[in-house]
């Protein structure tokens, strides 16, 4: 197991000990844990000891509601030493490591369209990263963010979709089709790619290559809500929820198995 | 066979409009502070001297309110100074939810220029009206709200606002050109009410467009033989809650007018300011009627926000006070 697998599962004990004490978005903040722990470990030029580093690339977590992934992933890095309990579940700007409140779905592609815009017109270098939910790009705004991103050729804008097809109320096919999203944005002027997104190296391969491209791109990262405590596992209705003794055993069992 | 094109042309007489007046102010701005960066919605008056001087300088998003407003953040959050205009209407309702947690809970310093707030866009309708945009912004947590009553004003707001405000800021501007007012209504400080002309027997408190309004009446009132003050109140929020009760000193009525629905505006504001043992208090506004096809003075009348309104009022208030006596 890599450094990131194992910083992946220990971020997992962390949600499912939450999970444990209070109801939270469960199978959100599992699905994207592998994502994230891609994305700071072998990706993001970020210095864990000082979050605040201007040099740092940024990471906007879009889908605001995989708070306690993102959390999680930030406390095994070391860059947070608050309790979990205490954080809110969104991200809230004065948390270290977050560099925007999100929570409201589909602005977070516009704020970081715009943060990559400053970062070009300051001469930085610097890259930009948004993880989105997929159900969340339902809502309008992204595809004007989209639109804009492609249109100002916004080359230091990587987007991650967190593709676990499952919305709060069902698949996402069956809700809203989103199919065939990589065609939506390539005709939105994105490049695209894709990946098995509870591979850490594949995640980190797809995104650095993308990164190198010209113009805004994505990685439709395919992922399992609720991964790796199985029975939440593809299922909407742990969306959100909070886990009873039994589950709880059962959770923790399953990743202390793959340790 | 081709026909060639005709430009429109604006009417010769007509006073400048307030994005007339602020398009080189702006591009000054921008000029000397390389931290400032426009954005607008596909409306470019405001911002054509910003890209003639440097098109860097202006980012245009199309017709995507919502998206403006987003990426206004982003640019914020980068260490940038955004002044994002766009029409009212569009910019309070469609991005409503990006300026209260993109912009305004974080305390962004966004500058938010909305065109035609109130019923400037008159025969266009409902759908171009926006006499909702200072209740709006008014309950945007941290939000300077500003309704300007002539293009001076306007100027004034907007360099007040990008001199000293740390936080996010709205501006109305006017659809089409104004009533040009006596300099008094732009000078000093616009977070303070100025007193246009003096009177003791009411003192009219007026926002934007209707202070032209407010004048109109008080020169109708002095035929009447009642004296009225007008007062400009160009800030609803924060609200200059002590120097309005100052300017209220002794009067014994006051009347507030503004083309704005009345919450989080000068009515309520003023009553709060004023408390239940202050003088006298009519407030005159707009309400949810569905508006004729009209110009905006006639939008104006049938709101009851005119300057003929106005004097009614006053009168009315008057003679019931003396048939009570």
């Amino acid at each position: 197991m890599s450094n990131a697998d194992e910083l992946a599962r220990r971020a997992r004990l962390r949600v499912v000990e939450l999970a444990a004490r209070k109801a939270i978005h469960l199978g959100p903040a599992l699905s994207l844990i592998d994502v994230l722990a891609a994305l700071y470990t072998r990706v993001l030029r970020h210095d864990p000891a000082r979050p605040d580093w201007p040099g740092r690339d940024l990471l906007v977590l879009s889908k605001g509601h995989g708070a306690y992934g993102l959390y999680a992933v930030l406390a095994e890095l070391g860059v947070l030493t608050a309790e979990l309990d205490d954080l809110p579940g969104h991200p809230s700007d004065g948390i270290p490591g977050v560099e925007a409140a999100t929570g409201a779905l589909g602005h977070g592609l516009s704020l970081a369209s715009g943060l990559a815009l400053g970062a070009r017109l300051a001469g930085s270098d610097r890259r930009v990263y948004v993880v989105t939910g997929d159900g969340e790009l339902d809502e309008g705004s992204n595809w004007e963010a989209a639109q804009f991103a492609a249109h100002h050729q916004l080359g230091n804008l990587v987007a991650v979709v967190d593709r676990n097809r499952l919305q709060q109320e069902g698949d996402t096919e069956d809700v809203c089709a989103l199919e065939p999203l990589a065609d939506k944005w390539r005709a939105f002027g994105w490049r695209v790619g894709e990946s098995d997104g509870h591979d850490v190296a594949a995640v980190a391969e797809a995104v650095t290559a993308l990164a190198a491209g010209p113009g805004p791109a994505v990685l439709i990262a395919h992922t399992t809500k609720g991964k790796g405590v199985p029975f939440a596992e593809g299922d909407p209705a742990w969306h959100m929820g909070e886990l009873d003794a039994a589950q709880h055993h059962t959770a923790v069992a399953a990743l202390t198995a793959k340790a | 066979m081709t026909t060639p094109s005709i430009a429109p042309r604006p009417a010769s007489a007509a006073p400048l409009s307030m994005r007339a007046a602020l398009a080189p102010v702006l591009a000054d701005a921008v000029a000397a502070d390389p931290g400032l960066i426009t954005v607008g919605a596909d409306g470019r008056a405001l911002f054509g001297q910003v890209i003639e001087r440097d098109p860097r300088r202006y980012v245009d998003v199309g017709i995507a309110e919502a998206n403006m407003v987003g990426v206004a953040a982003g640019l914020a959050r980068a260490g940038l100074r955004p002044v994002a205009a766009a029409m009212a209407p569009f910019l309070v309702r469609r991005a409503y939810e990006q300026i209260r947690l993109d912009v305004c809970v974080p305390g962004l310093p966004v500058v938010l220029l909305g065109v035609g707030g109130g019923l400037g866009y008159g025969p266009l309708g409902p759908t171009h009206h926006a006499t909702d945009d200072i209740t709006l912004m008014s309950a945007m947590p941290g939000m300077e709200v500003y309704c300007p009553a002539d293009a001076a004003d306007a100027v004034r707001v907007v360099r007040t606002v990008l001199a000293g405000t740390p936080g996010p800021a709205y501006v109305r501007l006017s659809a089409r050109p104004d009533p040009v007012l006596s300099p008094v209504a732009s000078e000093g400080d616009p977070r303070r009410p100025r007193l246009l002309r003096d009177g003791d027997d009411v003192l009219i408190l007026a926002a934007g467009r209707c202070v032209a309004e407010a004048l109109d009446a008080a020169d109708g009132l002095a035929a009447d033989g009642v004296a009225a003050a007008v007062a400009s109140v160009t800030a609803l929020r924060p609200f200059p809650a002590a120097a309005v009760r100052e300017l209220v000193g002794r009067r014994p009525l006051v009347v507030t007018v503004a083309e704005s629905l009345p919450p989080g505006g000068l009515g309520p504001c003023t009553a709060e300011a004023l408390g239940s043992r202050g003088p006298a208090l009519i407030s005159l506004h707009t309400d949810h009627r569905y508006p004729p096809v009209a110009a905006h003075q006639d939008l104006l009348r049938f709101y009851g926000v005119d300057g003929r309104s106005i004097r009614s009022a006053v009168l009315s208030h008057l003679n019931r006070k003396t048939r009570e006596a």
